[in-house]
């Protein structure tokens, strides 16, 4: 369309630009303090340029952590995390494409109520029934360890029903043909099903793992175990050490090393990562 | 819908729903049903002793001036975190349909945000805002004169959650404004054009019309986001404070249970809080299904 | 080889409702038979039946003398076709055409012999190692072609495999399908819901409407005798002139034919037996349609309507009155309820 107004584009990108500038802003003040030593920041206004210590900060907090909040190095932390985000990815994704492959292509006694049964727990958020959640752990022996923190996640709604609908899209004929072909419901899951669902399988990994890496309540509940904290949730104790100790640099750089892993993912897989989010919550 | 042709047999559906309707039991349904049981009931310090009480634990919290008082923090902060990040996004959504080079690019450099964890956000922003050090907290004291301190200061304190939590959500409504926006049909804009609309009355009489089921979804999405993802933001930076000012239900859940250890007390606002997100679930369903549209 | 029985077979749904009721016909080995009908005739369900895909509910099917109503459809040693090909997307031609082979456990040798030979016979060897996306519609027809002709079932099964290509390609195909047919001396069971596919490629046909058989038999058969006035309409473009007998076009021609049964409910007429004469009936031309070697022309007795189909040996206008003609034994009488009564 013919459009000349050159003051609406300029507009259009100086609201472009603020936007950005309120997105990173609070970024770049983490990374730039990241790099300072910790009585630069002791004082306002603090530095809005890179200091010295980068190389010498992020040593001590990969290797040695930050001893006045435990000492656990990040590099243990962010392990945890990897293990989490990918166990509860890929958990949700092998359990989420066997229930919607045994909802949409057999039928069996009690399939609505097993339907049901999974749907209801899209309406159950963790942060709703924590302590009951949290004596069921207990009591199954599950605190402090990997189970632990991956099992109790790995149901999702979510990923059965997009792998529902995906397969519902999938044309009758493909299984009229495999049958034809003699395959069985295994080998048509394995050889066809599977094959054709890579895409929605990697969107949906993207927008997992990032739940994963990202979760804060379920690792604060069941890990009181130093060695398996997890990145994220154990920039909390750096804060609560108060004012006393002059730890933000330190502080912020475990911010910055927790949302490296997510963030790479999304801006490296933009395009599933659009789609998977999109689609995910259809 | 359903498949015309299915496999049969006898046993392997169930294999297959074995496991997602394990976890689903374990930790899902009986859960929520400890926790419904729970609520009835009440635990004597020890822990050795409950009696069935009915609905003492809910009459109890309904006269508890605290717990009214978390339900208006509560929808406070869910309605401000909502309007501020929805608004912002279609902005930048809008702006970003508008623009014709530099499209992904702009796109990238909104969108990061959303792998961002919650709980980060409001660390990021904890330090921004901190009174003694925080850049943010230092511009407003020499700009405007404000003295910053959400230590002391409820409203101040309130109002950073406000912002840590939209500041996170706007990359995810920006995405799915702008995928709204772009599988608007061009014909109409161009309709609109032709009869002589101005860019702005375009905007208002024929994109955000077209937008409402996105809109409505967004509605629905983000109030859930901030109503109970937001527990981290608030955990790791205010822990409610001060003076639970930013205690919000979900934290209320938390901290009755785990800090006060009041069980029965814990588990009743879990079970309203249950009753809260079943029915803003069936809402969406219900519109969504529909689409929001004429 | 494979002969089809089928004795008595029916399809009745879990809700009550009939898809097909009693049929009961034999397919010779090696035979062509076409399905025909309008949408919801139950030829579909049929041929589904035929493959294993859809249950029996009624009666019993037998494949080279061996009752199938139990068998698995990978174990019926048939093949089907498509209509929208179902080829697997993510599989190369190669691996679409050998998949079912692997699934029997066949040797990697004699697989490639056969994909070879069949690749060869339709023109596909260039197109082997492509996925079928990269691939025309009518190349994916003969992908689906060659999945089935790898096999080297008994029995082929079609369901409408031409419907999604355009005209000329269908046309094309069709050609190419009968020389197939030729060429494997298989018997071919083939569904569709153009007359002309059929009549073109059937050596006998199987026409149903609403669950029922309605005749089988030649295409010549069905169209110069058809068994009721469904056949009639259904057979045949333009079809068949069928007219009330009460009315008044039916009344001018019976004047021209002495012998007509009583009891009539109708009489049909093909629109080239239709001639003009210098006696006989008279009839407005209320349309024209030139089409080259043969002129439509649409005629309006009183309140009834037919058409005849016009050489080149007569200008027609329209608006003008010609006289017809016919011979009596090109008249077709049905009774009321639209069966054949068959001439006195």
């Amino acid at each position: 369309m013919v459009e000349n107004r050159p003051l609406a584009t300029v507009t259009t990108h100086v609201v472009l630009i603020l936007g950005i500038v309120f997105l990173c802003f609070p970024v770049w003040v983490a990374l730039v303090a990241s790099t300072h030593p910790g009585e630069a920041l002791a004082r306002s206004p603090i530095p809005l340029w890179f200091g010295t210590q980068a190389v010498e900060n992020y040593t001590q907090l990969l290797t040695a952590g930050v001893p006045a909040a435990g000492g656990v190095p990040l590099a243990t932390m962010m392990f945890n995390s990897l293990i989490m985000a990918l166990g509860i990815t890929l958990g949700k994704i092998a359990i989420s494409l066997l229930s919607a492959f045994a909802i949409v292509y057999f039928r069996f006694p009690l399939r609505m109520l097993f339907f049901w049964l999974i749907f209801i727990t899209l309406m159950l958020p963790v942060e709703v029934r924590i302590l009951p959640t949290y004596d069921v752990i207990a009591s199954l022996g599950m605190l402090n360890s990997y189970f632990g923190l991956i099992i109790p996640l790995i149901a999702s709604a979510t990923a059965t029903f997009l792998f529902r609908q995906f397969f519902l899209t999938i044309p009758d004929e493909l299984v009229e043909a495999a049958r034809m072909d003699r395959a069985g419901p295994i080998r048509f899951f394995w050889d066809i099903l599977l094959p054709l669902s890579r895409t929605n399988i990697a969107a949906l990994f993207i927008i997992l793992f990032i739940y994963g890496w990202n979760q804060y309540l379920w690792p604060l509940l069941i890990t009181t175990d130093q060695d398996l904290y997890t990145i994220v949730m154990g920039i909390q104790r750096m804060v609560n050490v108060g004012e006393g100790i002059p730890i933000w640099h330190y502080t912020m750089g475990t911010a910055i090393l927790a949302m490296i892993p997510p963030v790479l993912v999304v801006l490296a897989m933009q395009r599933l990562f659009v789609k998977g989010l999109v689609e995910s919550e259809k | 819908m359903q498949k015309r042709v299915v496999f049969r047999h006898r046993w392997l559906p169930y294999l297959l729903l074995a496991p997602q309707i394990a976890v689903t039991l374990i930790f899902f349904i009986w859960p929520a049903y400890q926790a419904l049981e729970t609520s009835f009931f009440l635990e004597d310090v020890f822990g050795f002793n409950r009696t069935f009480v009915w609905f003492e634990n809910f009459t109890a919290l309904f006269s508890d001036g605290s717990y009214l008082r978390s339900f208006w923090t509560t929808l406070i902060f869910g309605l401000s975190v909502t309007l501020l990040s929805m608004s912002t996004a279609l902005a930048l959504a809008v702006a970003a349909n508008r623009v014709l080079r530099g499209k992904m690019s702009y796109r990238t450099f909104l969108i990061w945000p959303y792998a961002v964890a919650p709980a980060l956000a409001g660390v990021l922003w904890f330090f921004m805002m901190n009174p003694s050090l925080g850049i943010v907290a230092y511009m407003l004291e020499s700009t405007f004169g404000v003295d910053w301190n959400h230590y002391v200061n409820g409203r101040q304190a309130l109002l950073m959650v406000i912002v840590a939590a939209a500041w996170k959500q706007i990359s995810y409504n920006f995405l799915f404004f702008l995928a709204g926006l772009q599988s608007m049909p061009k014909s109409l804009i161009e309709a609109a054009a032709i009869d002589g609309a101005s860019p702005a009355r375009r905007f208002w009489t024929i994109c955000f019309p077209l937008l409402s089921p996105t809109t409505f979804f967004l509605l629905v999405v983000n109030l859930v986001y901030a109503f109970f993802d937001t527990f981290a933001i608030i955990h790791a930076t205010t822990s409610g404070g001060p003076a639970d000012a930013t205690a919000i239900l979900v934290y209320k859940v938390y901290s009755t249970g785990f800090v006060g250890q009041d069980y029965g007390s814990s588990a009743a606002q879990s079970v309203i809080l249950m009753a809260l997100v079943i029915a803003m679930t069936v809402v969406q369903f219900r519109f969504v299904e529909r689409k929001v549209q004429y | 080889m494979a002969d089809l029985k089928l004795n008595g077979v029916g399809k009745t749904y879990a809700g009550g409702v009939s898809a097909v009721a009693d049929a009961t016909f034999e397919i010779a080995d090696a035979e062509f038979i076409v399905l025909v009908g309008p949408s919801g005739c139950g030829k579909s369900t049929i041929l589904r039946m035929i493959a294993g895909l859809e249950e029996i509910t009624e009666g019993d099917l037998q494949i080279g003398g061996r009752v199938v109503n139990a068998v698995e459809p990978g174990d019926r040693d048939i093949a089907m076709v498509f209509q929208n090909y179902a080829l697997y997307p993510h599989m190369t031609v190669r691996g679409n055409m050998s998949y079912g082979l692997r699934n029997q456990g066949m040797p990697k040798a004699e697989i490639d012999t056969r994909i070879a030979e069949a690749a060869r016979f339709l023109q596909l060897e260039p197109y082997l190692d492509r996925k079928p996306r990269a691939l025309s519609g009518g190349q994916r027809q003969r992908v689906a072609m060659g999945r089935a002709i790898v096999r080297e079932p008994s029995v082929f099964l079609f369901d409408e495999p031409l419907s999604n290509l355009d005209a000329k390609l269908r046309t094309q195909l069709r050609a190419e399908l009968k020389d197939l047919h030729k060429r494997l001396g298989a018997t071919f069971v083939y569904v569709t819901h153009d007359q002309i596919e059929a009549m073109s490629l059937a050596d006998r046909i199987v026409i149903m409407s609403s669950g029922k058989i309605e005749q089988i038999g030649t295409p010549m058969d069905l169209y110069t005798n058809p068994a009721s006035t469904f056949v009639a309409e259904f057979i045949g473009a333009p079809p068949m002139n069928v007219l009330q007998a009460s009315g008044q076009a039916a009344r001018e021609l019976l004047s021209l034919a002495p012998d007509a049964p009583a009891d009539l409910g109708f009489v049909g007429v093909r629109p080239e037996f239709l001639k003009v004469g210098d006696t006989g009936v008279k009839a407005h031309v209320t349309l024209v349609e030139p089409l080259g070697a043969e002129t439509l022309v649409h005629l309006a007795l009183g309140p009834d309507k037919m058409i005849m189909r016009g050489g080149q040996d007569h200008v027609f206008e329209a608006g003008s009155e010609i006289t017809l003609t016919l011979a009596p034994s090109d008249l077709r009488f049905f009774d009321p309820s639209g069966r054949r009564i068959s001439a006195a």
